[in-house]
């Protein structure tokens, strides 16, 4: 009964929020109107009181090294989300409005150069001290968080920030609302001074040097309890603004193999985490355990495609992508290496049911799902490739030979490029998969010394695909091969197109749907067919959690945020939510 | 580097050196020359290991650095699997890694080697900023006390079970060679797995994971049932190792066992009349065990090693582990910290072994 009119009436808020912001979205530099009565409330927790402790597994391998501090590289899961907060929260699986955290509303001036975000009242940092615009000053200010388009945030008033930016930012509203977290001024200032040791034993100064082990002040559901290298724990934060969390007590564990940790879930003693399991139905059918498959990272080949920026190999040549593009059989890859947990992928690289509206009109929406050896056979005779005695293609007498690489031990990828070997030898095309190690890998990858690469992208965290046009097809993101990409650059195919690269350019200084879409036909138009990433499927996320003892986690019904135990800041709004049931 | 278990490096099937019989003293003029050529002996020996040592610790520093890729595009591959980089870690990553390439080869051998004599083995980056110093002196109690204890109850059985077995040549306990010879040829982390799903899967009786019940205890404490969690989950990891090494001791010391049985001074023990099990005891398996010994000092050198697989599979907090977690990472610090206790703790029982070598048996002394 209780729970039912908590959850309804935080529906009917968010229902009443999200027409807001709608409102401001379709019509920018439109004043956000007042959100109407507890409008921003914080998303309840679900089910009873339990003093029963939640955990956890999110990745965390021992040794477990204690660290708090979210700017440092090694920061554990739980900081992110539990402990501290964004303004923010969005979903990454649906086209909807972001949730409120530690902000109340924002607001873009006319060119997108001035965002006006109103703070939520009323929230303490869990020593007490009031929460206040100067700490989300300095939470961006900062000089290890500072972002370079930042030009300044300033505290207008006691509730509301003001950050301008030299050009048009529109394309950062995620980073700024929605992945930066906010921090304590009166903590960390403190801290900029702190000294430690980097990778080589240089000395290395400010934050980033501070492990913040020793009880983290953040605004979060979540206090930092014990941490020893096997464990932490955490105790709920009686004074969250959201309401005290109903699960008093949560455990992340540390543990070292996949196999481990399907078997601790068997057995039920974990109840929340997020990893492959090929044969689900295992864990759910001892009946305690409810279970999502959220895809949104796709699979792709990476080609190295532009010779201008040093790439060498058959792949180079478009119509060699395109063939093998065309002799790929997607449906049989699904079925045989991701065990039918991958979904289909649209070569716009928008996500299928979540982006829809931005995939252009004449573009294909998904990538064939089977095989066609006589269409690439014609792109490929087209481009004065002939076929040899051994019934491969070729150009001068030399057959086009491809090396496929995959890291060794993640058993779907490698799967997936030994039936592609077969799928383009039905083709003509000689590719050969073979296996490299993680550190091959990560290294191939950002010197763009490969030819081809089965390997992921990253999946957007809002209905929209700008973040992977920018970040993976644009020539500022790039290098030269032989040169390192730096952090924030993943174009790794070396791919670099002035009209892709204008066209993403015009979609980051608009807020204007209909002038985003334009620009988004012209990127679609060509990386569809200039295929720098071959397109393979959406890999599947799974996540598994305790239905027995818990109750409030995400499902196929009401997915109200993205479930994986280790994406912050998504699993604090999570942890939020959660209760006993019964 | 060690895969397997610690067990026996070399499986010894004959043996052609006999054993020196107790009351065959060598002549006695020996003695008097013997001094300088006694202190030629451990000159020439620690001299040696003076050198082994350096080479040891250079190749340790190069070696890393001869890996493909480097920490910086591992830990952005890495960071990209686990959801991207969020706002705000992009510059920590630069301040962390980005002094790296200042320096040339030679000047970070320098620092090297001022590092390792003052002890600070640097810090390192997968668990930052943990010192190295510190992940390897929490690591190292575990491993001594599991990897350790369990290779002295494989060598002590191996060598126990082996005697039985030569003793009893020909009977029901020689069947125990083939057949712990076969557990031994087993994949080790296929044992491993097989028994965590027999006994901690379906049955329950044994924990999946960790060196204690880390779903009860926030860490390491003094206290009795803390002990008992520790021995608890202590005991399929030692039966994994143990069932996985007592086959080679156990082979080894029967064979040996066999040809010293077949010595004259066994036989005038038997023909003096002494009761069968001084024989067994005093003469033969005393004997035979000489051996293994030497074997033995040398797997309890690589016990710091750990074990990588067992520490891997049982989520362990071992060195092992730590070995691992390094060489995925190109996390250089932590792989040289690692690979030096190692590679000192071999040099220093090989070092061991010689010298109670050298006393046991005069002939060693003799350079030519």
């Amino acid at each position: 009964m209780i729970r039912g009119k908590i959850r309804g009436r935080w529906l009917a808020a968010a229902a009443a929020l999200t027409s807001v912001t709608l409102l401001a979205a379709g019509c920018s530099g439109s004043a956000e109107g007042n959100d109407g009565g507890d409008g921003t409330s914080a998303p309840a927790a679900e089910g009873t009181a339990t003093d029963q402790e939640l955990v956890v597994w999110a990745g965390s391998q021992t040794p477990i090294t204690p660290n708090f501090n979210p700017y440092a590289v090694g920061v554990l899961h739980l900081a992110n989300g539990g402990i501290y907060e964004s303004l923010f929260a969005y979903n990454k699986l649906q086209d909807v409005d972001p949730t409120p955290m530690l902000a109340e509303s924002f607001e873009w001036n006319e060119d997108g150069t001035q965002l006006t975000v109103k703070i939520r009242g009323g929230v303490t940092w869990n020593d007490g001290q009031p929460f206040t615009a100067e700490d989300v000053v300095y939470s961006f200010t900062n000089d290890t968080a500072k972002p370079v388009y930042l030009e300044d945030a300033v505290a207008q008033d006691e509730s509301t920030v003001v950050f301008s930016f030299a050009e048009p930012a529109y394309a950062n509203e995620f980073a700024i609302l929605g992945s930066t977290y906010i921090v304590p001024k009166h903590v960390f200032s403190e801290h900029e001074a702190d000294s430690g040791e980097d990778a080589e034993g240089n000395a290395l100064q400010g934050l980033v040097a501070w492990d913040n082990a020793e009880a983290p002040v953040g605004t979060g559901p979540y206090m930092l309890d014990t941490a020893s290298n096997a464990a932490y724990t955490a105790k709920a934060n009686p004074d969250y603004w959201g309401g005290a969390p109903k699960v008093a007590s949560l455990r992340y564990v540390g543990i070292d193999a996949n196999q481990s940790a399907e078997d601790l879930l068997t057995t039920g003693q974990i109840d929340w985490t997020t990893m492959f399991v090929p044969d689900p139905e295992r864990v759910t059918s001892t009946g305690g355990f409810g279970y999502v498959n959220t895809p949104v990272d796709p699979v792709v080949l990476y080609t190295c495609s532009n010779t201008d920026l040093g790439c060498e190999g058959a792949q180079t040549d478009v119509a060699v992508r395109q063939a093998l593009d065309a002799a790929i059989d997607r449906s049989a890859i699904t079925e045989k290496a991701f065990v039918g947990l991958a979904q289909p992928i649209s070569p716009t690289f928008a996500l299928l049911g979540r982006d829809d509206k931005w995939i252009a009109d004449g573009m294909p929406k998904e990538s064939p799902q089977s095989a066609d050896a006589a269409a690439a056979g014609k792109i490929l005779e087209e481009a004065g490739y002939t076929k040899d005695a051994d019934g491969f293609y070729g150009k001068d007498g030399k057959p086009i030979t491809l090396t496929l690489t995959s890291v060794d031990g993640w058993s779907d990828f490698n799967n997936a490029a030994k039936l592609i070997e077969e799928q383009a030898k039905a083709a003509g095309l000689k590719v050969t998969a073979s296996t490299i190690s993680w550190n091959e890998f990560a290294d191939a990858r950002v010197s763009g010394e490969f030819e081809l690469i089965m390997g992921g992208v990253v999946g957007t965290s809002l209905a929209d695909p700008f973040q992977i046009y920018r970040e993976w097809f644009t020539g500022d993101y790039t290098q030269k091969v032989g040169t390192a990409l730096e952090p924030g650059e993943w174009n790794i195919s070396r791919y670099d197109n002035d009209e892709v690269n204008a066209a993403v350019q015009a979609a980051s200084e608009t807020n204007d749907e209909a002038a985003k879409k334009e620009a988004y036909a012209t990127v679609q138009e060509h990386i569809v067919s200039d295929l720098p990433y071959i397109p393979i499927v959406v890999n599947g996320t799974q996540t598994f959690f305790n239905t027995t003892k818990f109750t409030g986690w995400p499902t196929e019904e009401d997915m109200y945020m993205f479930p994986p135990s280790w994406q912050g800041p998504s699993s604090g709004v999570v942890l939020g939510k959660l209760g006993g049931a019964e | 580097m060690t895969g397997g278990p610690p067990g026996p490096p070399v499986t010894r099937t004959t043996s052609t050196t006999t054993p020196r019989r107790h009351d065959e003293e060598e002549p006695h003029a020996r003695d008097t020359e013997g001094r300088p050529e006694t202190m030629k002996f451990y000159a020439r020996r620690i001299a040696f290991y003076a050198v082994t040592l350096w080479a040891a610790i250079s190749l340790n520093f190069f070696i890393p650095r001869l890996l493909p890729g480097d920490p910086f595009s591992i830990l952005m591959a890495k960071l990209q699997r686990a959801g991207g980089i969020p706002a705000g870690t992009e510059n920590s990553i630069r301040l962390l890694l980005g002094a790296a390439e200042d320096q040339t080869l030679w000047e970070q051998y320098l620092t090297y080697w001022k590092n390792v004599l003052t002890g600070n083995l640097g810090v390192s980056v997968t668990n930052f900023p943990t010192p190295v110093t510190e992940l390897i002196g929490d690591a190292l109690p575990w491993t001594l006390g599991l990897v350790g204890t369990a290779t002295i109850i494989s060598f002590v059985l191996g060598i126990g079970l082996g005697a039985l077995a030569g003793w009893k040549r020909g009977t029901w306990v020689d069947s125990l060679v083939p057949s712990t010879t076969m557990l031994q040829s087993l994949p080790y982390f296929w044992v491993a797995l097989v028994l965590i799903f027999v006994f901690a899967v379906s049955l329950q009786w044994f924990p999946i994971i960790g060196a204690y019940d880390v779903f009860h205890f926030n860490g390491p404490e003094w206290s009795w049932a803390f002990v008992g969690s520790v021995l608890y989950h202590a005991f399929l990891p030692a039966v994994t190792i143990v069932i996985s090494s007592v086959g080679g001791w156990l082979l080894g010391m029967r064979n040996m066992m066999v040809s010293t049985l077949s010595e004259d001074y066994v036989t005038t023990a038997e023909a003096k009349g002494l009761r069968p099990r001084r024989v067994f005891t005093t003469y033969a398996m005393r004997n035979a065990a000489l051996p293994s010994l030497a074997g033995f000092g040398v797997s309890l050198g690589f016990v710091v090693a750990g074990s990588l697989v067992m520490e891997q599979v049982f989520t362990y907090p071992g060195v092992g582990k730590l070995m691992i977690t390094a060489v995925r990472n190109n996390d250089y610090a932590l792989m040289q910290g690692v690979f030096l206790v190692i590679t000192l703790a071999v040099l220093a029982a090989l070092f061991l072994m010689d010298l109670i070598y050298g006393f046991l048996d005069p002939r060693t002394r003799h350079h030519d």
